[in-house]
C-alpha cells in the first residue's frame, strides 16, 4: 500500500480538481447517454440497454499508448461514453508532450502529475503554441476523463481501484482492477505489455486479450482510432453477451480472432495484432 | 431464498464493494457468500460467485496468510460447482481460475498439516476434474485448464528455496502479489515441492514430481498438434514465461518445445483474415516469449538458437505476409508441388545452391559478395579464427572432393553479382531533363523527412558502382608552397623535434651501451639522436644554400636564397639557444654538441670554398661558431654560481677557445665571489687545453695586473707558468680595471691552429661590458 505511487495523487487531486482552469468540454461533463451517437456509432445505445437487462454484461477494457495522453485517452473517453468499464495507461518511461521544438519535449513523470497541472504549466509557458498544436485541448479532454497519466508497468493489477480513481470516467465496473481486454495503440506498446505480463509471472491466473490497434500519434488519427476501438469493443462485447446468454459453453475467447479479423476488414487502415495473455 | 435474484445480485455486489474497499474483511465475506452461490443456487448467482471467487483469490490485496485459510474453506464449494453435471461454462471458467490460484495455497497448507486428508482429497478431486475437462471443454475453459496445469507444474517442480533464516517469517498483510510472484521476495518462500519433506504422507515428492513432468509434456503437446488453435497456443506461450524463469530444471525442455514449434504452419492453408490474425499472433507471441527469455539471459545456452529462430521467424513472416499482400493475384498452389513454406515444414530441403540469396540493396562488403550460403551461422563464421595448420589440413581433402558443377555454379553466381554491381544505377531522369528544376515543395513535414532520412543508409555507405572496378588513382599535385609557408612548416617540424627531446628528457641512461667508435649518430630514437638531428639540421641543412651564390646567378635571387636559407637555420639556432637557456645546467651537453657541429661545419664550408679556386668572386662563407658560442656563454654567465663547474666543463669541451671567450671569463673576476671560478677555469684550460694555454696565461696575467681581488689566486698559478710577471711586480699598473676587456693582449692571435678570432663589432663589445658591469653591480 505504502508503495503505491498513485497514493501521491490523493492530496493534489483534491486541490487540483476545483482549480482546474477550463471548464471541461460539455460531452465529458454531461451524461453519456445522449452522447452515445456523438461519434456516429449507433450501436452504443443498444448496448446501453443490454447493460440494464438481467445479466447484462460488459467487458472491461484497458487502453494503452505511450504517454497515456492522446490515443489511449481518446479511446478511454470513447469507451467510457459507451459506458464500458475502462482504464488507461502509458508504457513509456515518462510522459512526453511536444514542446517548442522536436528536441525540447515537455516531460513529466507518470502517476504523480495530473493533467490539470500540465494544463496550467503549459498554458503559462506559451498559450498560443500549445493552443495551436492542440495540446491544451487534449489536456482539457483528458482532465475531464481522469486525474492523470498512469504507467502500465506500475499498475498493481488486481488491486482494487482507490476511491479517488472511482471518479474517473469508465471506472464503474473496473473497481476490481482487472480487465478482460487490453487495447494498445502501437506495436511498441503491445510488445511492452506482453513482455511486462511475462515479467510479472501471471500470478492472478486471469486470462486477458491483448489487442493492438495501430494508430498514428496525432489528433486526427486518434479520433479515427478511437472510433475503431469503440467498434471493436462493441463487437467483442456483443459476442461475449451472446456467448453468455447461450449458457452452453463460453466461446467468447475462441471467437476473438475471428471477431478481430472481421473488424480488420472494416478498418483496414488500423492494422491489428492480438494475443491471449495472463494477468 | 426470499429475495429475488436481481436483489440478491445487488446485495452480493454490495458485499463485493465492501471487500474491495477493505481487504481485511475478505475471510468473513467469502465465508458468508459461499452458501448463497453454491452448487444449488441459481445460475446467475453461481456465475457471479465463480467470478467473485476467481477475483478474490487473485487479488493481491487479500493477504496470503488469510487467503490460505479461506482457500481451504472454499474447496468443497468449488468441488461441487465443478462436479455439477452440465455446469455453465462461465461458472467452470471462474472455478478453474480459482483453483489455479488456490492450488499453491492448499499445497502450502498440506505441507504444514500433513494429516489433513480430507482437504487434500478435495483438492485432488478438483485437480482430476479439471484435468479431465482439459481436452474436451470449450476453448474458454481450456485456456483456464492450461493455466491451472501450469500452476500445478510450477508447484510440483522443485523451486529455489530462499535462505532458511528468513523462511518462516509470516507474510505481511501488505503483500501485493500472490504467492507465485514470490521469487523476487526473499521474505516469502515460493510454494514448491522443494519445501515438502521426502516422507510426507499425502504429497510424497517422488510421486508428484513425475506427475508434474507428465503434465508438462501434455502442456507442451499443444505445439505438436497438426492444427494450431491460436487461442490455446497463445495461452500456453504466455503462461510458460513464469515456468521458464522460476524452474530452471524444466526450462530446457520448454524452450526446446517452443523452438520446435512453427507458428507459420497454417500459412499454406487459404489465407483467410482469421488465419492471418492467428498466424500473426502466434508468431508475435512466440517471439515475445523468446525475447523475454533472451533478455533475461543474454548468454544462456539457448541464446544462439533463439536468435536464429527469431531471425527465421522474421524472414518467414515477411515472405508470408508481404508477398501475400503484394502479389495477391498469384495462385496459392505451388507450381512444383513443393512451395517454400511446405518444403520448410516437411524438412524437404533442396540444395541451397541453385537459389543463393540476392544481395541486399545498399553497400556490399567483399565478404558478403562471395557469401553464397543462406545459413546465418555459417555466413558469420570467421575463417581467420582457424589456425594455419588446420587450414592446411582441411583444404586439400576439400579440393579433392569438390563438385566441379557446384564450383562452376558458385563462380557464376558471384560473377553475376559482380556484374549487377558494376552496372550503373538506373538513371531516373534523362539528360535533357536535368536542367529542369521545379520548385520543390516537400509534401511531408520536417519530422517525417527527418525520420525518413534516419532510415536511409549512411551517406558514406551509399552504393557506388565503381567500387569494384577501381583503376589506378593519382593524387593531384599539391599547390606550390610559398617561402613563408616553407619557413612556417619548417619551424613546425623543428618544434616537433624539440618536443620530442623534451618528452625523452628522462630517458634511462643507466644501461646505455657505449659502442665507442662504432656509434652511429642519430641511430637510436632517443634524446641524443634527436639532438644530433636538430643540431645538424641547424648547422648543415642549409649550409650549401647559404653560399650557393655563384657568379652566374642573378644576385637578387642569391640574396633571397640566402635570406630564406639562413633564416631557417638561424631560426633553428635561435630555438636551440633558447632550448639550452631554459635549463642550461642539464643541457650543457646539447650546447657542446651543437657548438662542435657548428665549428665542424665552419671548417667544412671553409674548405669547400677554399677548394674552388677557379671562382674568384666567391664570398667567404659565413662563420657561425664563434657568434653562437659567445651567445651561449653570455647567456649562461649571469646565472653561474661561485661553485659552478659548468663553466669549466663548457670551456674545456667546446672545440675552440679564443681571446673573446677569455675576455668574458675575465669579466667574471669583477664579481669578488666569482673570481675563484674565473681563475680556476683559466687554470683548467692551461693544464688541459694546450692550444689555448698561451692565451689563457695571458688572461691570467691580465687578471693579476688589473683585478685586485684576483691577485692572490692568480699569483700562485703565474708563479708556475709565468714567473717573470711576478718579478716585474714593482712596475706600475698599466690600465685601470674597467679597461680590462680592452687589454692589448686580447687581440694577439692565439697560437693554436684555430683561425684568427672574428673581428668583433664595437657595439657588441660594449654590450658585453654592460652585462659584465650589471653582474658586478648585482654581486
Amino acid at each position: 500500500m505504502a508503495t503505491d505511487p498513485r497514493l501521491a495523487r490523493l492530496d493534489p487531486r483534491r486541490t487540483a480538481t476545483p482549480t482546474a482552469p477550463p471548464p471541461p468540454p460539455p460531452p465529458a461533463q454531461s451524461d453519456h447517454k445522449p452522447l452515445g451517437g456523438y461519434d456516429g456509432v449507433e450501436d452504443g445505445d443498444g448496448i446501453d440497454t443490454s447493460r440494464n437487462e438481467e445479466g447484462g454484461f460488459k467487458l472491461r477494457f484497458c487502453t494503452v499508448c505511450a504517454s497515456n495522453q492522446n490515443r489511449s485517452m481518446e479511446a478511454h473517453l470513447r469507451l467510457s461514453l459507451a459506458s464500458y468499464p475502462v482504464l488507461s495507461f502509458g508504457t513509456g518511461s515518462l510522459v512526453r508532450l511536444p514542446g517548442p521544438s522536436i528536441t525540447q519535449p515537455n516531460v513529466y513523470p507518470f502517476n504523480t502529475t495530473s493533467y490539470s497541472t500540465m494544463y496550467q504549466e503549459l498554458s503559462q509557458k506559451d498559450p498560443r503554441l500549445y493552443r495551436a498544436n492542440g495540446i491544451l485541448s487534449m489536456l482539457e479532454r483528458n482532465l475531464s476523463v481522469k486525474w492523470g497519466p498512469e504507467r502500465w508497468q506500475d499498475w498493481p493489477i488486481g488491486k482494487p481501484r482507490l476511491d479517488q480513481q472511482r471518479e474517473d470516467k469508465g471506472s464503474k465496473g473496473a473497481e476490481g482492477g482487472v480487465v478482460d481486454v487490453v487495447i494498445t495503440c502501437e506495436e511498441r506498446c503491445w510488445d511492452a505489455v506482453v513482455d511486462n505480463l511475462l515479467e510479472r509471472g501471471s500470478p492472478l491466473n486471469r486470462p486477458v486479450h491483448i489487442i493492438n490497434v495501430d494508430i498514428k500519434d496525432n489528433h486526427e488519427e486518434a479520433l479515427v482510432g478511437g472510433k475503431g476501438i469503440l467498434d471493436l469493443a462493441d463487437s467483442l462485447n456483443q459476442a461475449a453477451n451472446e456467448e453468455r446468454r447461450s449458457g452452453n459453453g463460453n466461446g467468447f475467447d475462441e471467437r476473438v480472432p475471428e471477431l478481430l479479423a472481421e473488424w480488420q476488414e472494416r478498418w483496414p487502415q488500423l492494422p491489428a495484432l492480438w494475443t491471449l495473455g495472463w494477468f | 431464498m426470499a429475495l429475488s435474484v436481481p436483489d440478491q445480485l445487488a446485495q452480493l455486489e454490495a458485499a463485493r464493494q465492501i471487500v474491495l474497499a477493505d481487504a481485511g474483511l475478505y475471510p468473513q465475506i467469502v465465508q458468508g457468500i459461499l452458501p448463497i452461490v453454491g452448487a444449488n443456487a441459481r445460475l446467475e448467482l453461481r456465475i457471479w460467485g465463480a467470478e467473485f471467487l476467481a477475483e478474490t483469490f487473485a487479488s493481491p490485496a487479500f493477504a496470503s496468510y488469510q487467503k490460505e485459510n479461506s482457500a481451504v474453506g472454499i474447496l468443497q464449494t468449488l468441488k461441487d460447482l465443478l462436479e455439477k453435471a452440465g455446469e455453465d461454462a462461465a461458472v467452470v471458467k471462474g472455478a478453474v481460475q480459482t483453483a489455479a490460484s488456490i492450488y499453491g495455497l492448499v499445497f502450502r497448507y498440506i505441507i504444514a498439516n500433513p494429516h489433513d486428508v480430507p482437504v487434500w482429497n478435495q483438492m485432488a478431486s478438483i485437480k482430476s476434474n479439471i484435468l479431465k475437462r482439459w481436452d474436451t471443454a470449450a476453448t474458454g475453459v481450456r485456456i483456464c485448464c492450461i493455466k491451472f496445469v501450469q500452476k500445478v507444474v510450477q508447484v510440483q517442480t522443485p523451486g529455489v528455496i530462499a535462505d532458511p533464516r528468513v523462511r518462516d517469517i509470516p507474510t505481511a498483510p501488505s503483500v501485493e502479489r500472490s504467492t507465485d510472484a514470490a521469487p523476487q521476495r526473499p521474505d516469502q518462500n515460493e510454494v514448491s515441492i522443494a519445501l515438502v519433506p521426502r516422507d510426507h504422507p499425502l504429497i510424497p515428492p517422488p510421486r508428484l514430481e513425475p506427475e508434474a513432468s507428465g503434465l508438462l509434456d501434455r502442456l507442451l503437446n499443444v505445439f505438436n498438434e497438426d492444427v494450431s488453435d491460436a487461442v490455446l497456443i497463445n495461452a500456453t506461450l504466455n503462461c510458460l514465461g513464469t515456468l521458464l524463469r522460476t524452474r530452471q530444471s524444466i526450462a530446457n525442455k520448454i524452450i526446446s518445445a517452443v523452438l520446435n514449434f512453427n507458428p507459420m504452419k497454417q500459412a499454406n492453408s487459404p489465407m483467410t483474415p482469421k488465419v492471418r490474425v492467428q498466424i500473426k499472433s502466434m508468431e508475435r507471441t512466440t517471439r515475445a516469449l523468446l525475447m523475454n527469455v533472451l533478455r533475461r539471459n543474454e548468454s544462456g545456452p539457448f541464446a544462439d538458437r533463439i536468435k536464429a529462430y527469431v531471425d527465421r521467424l522474421t524472414r518467414i513472416r515477411l515472405e508470408v505476409f508481404d508477398e501475400g499482400s503484394r502479389k495477391r493475384g498469384l495462385p496459392n498452389e505451388p507450381t512444383d508441388g513443393l512451395d517454400n513454406n511446405k518444403r520448410r515444414r516437411l524438412g524437404a530441403e533442396l540444395p541451397e545452391r541453385p537459389d543463393p540469396e540476392p544481395l541486399p540493396p545498399g553497400p556490399v562488403s567483399l565478404g558478403r559478395l562471395f557469401t553464397l550460403t543462406k545459413d546465418p551461422a555459417l555466413a558469420t563464421f570467421d575463417v581467420t579464427s582457424l589456425t594455419l595448420d588446420i587450414m592446411v589440413r582441411i583444404i586439400p581433402p576439400v579440393l579433392v572432393r569438390i563438385d566441379q558443377q557446384a564450383l562452376d555454379q558458385a563462380l557464376n553466381h558471384v560473377r553475376a553479382r559482380i556484374l549487377s554491381l558494376t552496372k550503373p544505377p538506373p538513371q531516373a531522369l534523362g539528360d535533357d531533363e536535368e536542367d529542369y528544376e521545379p520548385d520543390f515543395e516537400p509534401s511531408e513535414d520536417r519530422e517525417q523527412i527527418i525520420n525518413k532520412a534516419d532510415a536511409l543508409p549512411a551517406e558514406d555507405s551509399l552504393p557506388s558502382p565503381s567500387d569494384v572496378t577501381l583503376g589506378p588513382f593519382k593524387l593531384p599535385q599539391p599547390p606550390p608552397l610559398t617561402a613563408e609557408d616553407t619557413i612556417q612548416i619548417g619551424k613546425g617540424t623543428i618544434s616537433r623535434v624539440f618536443s620530442m627531446m623534451n618528452v625523452l628528457e628522462e630517458a634511462p641512461s643507466a644501461k646505455k651501451q657505449r659502442p665507442g667508435l662504432n656509434r652511429l649518430a642519430g641511430s637510436g630514437y632517443d634524446k641524443e639522436a634527436w639532438t644530433t638531428v636538430v643540431t645538424r639540421l641547424a648547422t648543415r641543412a642549409s649550409a650549401g644554400l647559404d653560399d650557393d651564390g655563384g657568379g652566374d646567378e642573378d644576385s637578387k635571387a642569391v640574396a633571397t636564397n640566402q635570406a630564406a636559407g639562413s633564416s631557417l637555420s638561424n631560426g633553428i639556432r635561435e630555438m636551440l639557444w633558447s632550448f639550452i637557456m631554459e635549463d642550461f645546467r642539464s643541457r650543457i651537453p646539447v650546447a657542446i654538441a651543437w657548438l662542435n657541429e657548428e665549428w665542424y661545419n665552419d671548417r667544412l664550408q671553409e674548405r669547400g670554398s677554399g677548394r674552388q679556386d677557379g671562382r674568384a668572386a666567391r664570398p667567404k662563407p659565413q662563420q657561425h661558431y664563434e657568434k653562437w658560442m659567445l651567445k651561449v656563454l653570455d647567456g649562461i654567465m649571469p646565472y653561474l654560481d661561485a661553485k659552478d663547474k659548468h663553466l669549466i666543463r663548457f670551456l674545456s669541451e667546446i672545440p675552440e677557445v679564443n681571446a673573446n671567450v677569455l675576455g668574458r671569463v675575465k669579466g667574471l673576476a669583477r664579481d669578488p665571489e666569482r673570481v675563484q671560478m674565473a681563475v680556476n677555469s683559466l687554470y683548467y684550460l692551461i693544464l688541459m687545453k694546450p692550444p689555448a694555454r698561451d692565451i689563457a696565461i695571458d688572461a691570467l696575467e691580465d687578471l693579476w695586473r688589473n683585478y685586485d681581488d684576483a691577485k692572490a689566486p692568480t699569483a700562485k698559478h703565474l708563479a708556475k707558468w709565468r714567473p717573470q710577471v711576478l718579478a716585474s711586480e714593482s712596475k706600475p699598473s698599466p690600465a685601470p680595471a674597467s679597461n680590462g676587456l680592452q687589454h692589448p693582449e686580447d687581440s694577439k692571435p692565439p697560437p693554436s691552429s684555430a683561425p684568427s678570432p672574428a673581428v668583433k663589432a664595437e657595439g657588441e663589445q660594449m654590450k658585453n661590458k654592460q652585462v659584465g658591469q650589471a653582474v658586478a653591480a648585482a654581486g
